[in-house]
């Protein structure tokens, strides 16, 4: 599981890449909370390099994403691709961290 | 006619094809997780299946065997999960049976709705999530019978995928 980040003006870019499952989460979930929450900047999140998402990836994304709410930031995920997207729904994850299809629609969503 | 597995891993006990269903006997250890999870895909690599499907057929194995392992298995004991995957017409089939803790994942306690999320449960998501991309879900317990082999399941899951 790999991650990088940068910024986009004042929102924070995570790219996630690799598998979102029990093994990937542990490698990635300390630097993926490190990466967005402290600055409390409004963060855009790439899936579209994430090949596998089940329990432990969603636990990551619901956390990571209630912990920069408390600091009055938000996340907004997109470029899932079917199987991914297809999990985040039937997760009903979409009601509470909004979705995009591209990069610019979440930025959109992130203001 | 038995296919034996060629590469035995810290995760598999055991691994062959028999009569066209995968059959598996998994370890108690975390790499059994990943290790059975090639074995899936290598299985299914023949099948045509599209993206959604194969990707639910992940999640379900993954979700499974790994709550089997933390959560029904004593930490480092030699218990096991024995997993049989048969490719039907519109489904591919998953039976789990296990010897460890007496477990009814439909008696979980269901997902709530996501309303927000200060309030969003972090925790138990994966068997919800298991109920809602299978077609059908079937768990029997059983009486502790050791079969030549010495294993006796108290646990048979049987889980069906819509492909």
């Amino acid at each position: 599981m790999e991650m990088r980040h940068d910024n986009v003006g004042d929102v924070r870019r995570v790219v996630l890449v690799g598998r979102l499952d029990t093994a990937g989460v542990d490698v990635v979930e300390t630097r993926f909370g490190a990466a967005i929450v402290p600055n409390g900047k409004n963060t855009i999140v790439d899936l579209s390099g994430v090949t596998f998402l089940a329990s432990m990836g969603i636990r990551m994304l619901i956390s990571t994403t209630r912990a920069l709410s408390r600091k009055g930031g938000r996340l907004v995920m997109f470029g899932a691709t079917p199987g991914v997207h297809d999990v985040i729904e039937t997760a009903a994850l979409t009601d509470i961290i909004p979705l995009a299809s591209s990069e610019n629609d979440a930025l959109g969503l992130v203001g | 006619m038995a296919k034996p597995s060629h590469n035995e891993k810290d995760g598999i006990r055991s691994s062959a094809v028999v009569d066209g269903r995968l059959e598996l006997v998994l370890n108690n250890r975390i790499a059994a997780i990943e290790d059975g999870r090639c074995r899936l895909v290598e299985f299914l690599a023949d099948r045509a299946l599209g993206d959604v499907a194969h990707h639910r057929l992940e999640v379900v194995f993954e979700e499974l065997v790994s709550n089997i392992i933390r959560h029904g298995f004593t930490m480092h004991s030699a218990q096991s999960i024995h997993v049989r995957v048969e490719s039907k017409p519109g489904l591919v089939e998953f039976t789990f049976e296990d010897d460890g803790w007496p477990f009814n994942p439909l008696e979980a306690k269901p997902s709530e709705p996501l309303t927000s999320i200060e309030t969003a449960r972090v925790g138990g998501l994966g068997i919800p999530l298991v109920a809602k991309l299978s077609a059908t879900m079937r768990y029997e317990r059983l009486a502790p019978d050791a079969d030549i082999t010495g294993f006796a399941p108290n646990n048979r899951l049987v889980v069906a995928v819509a492909t």
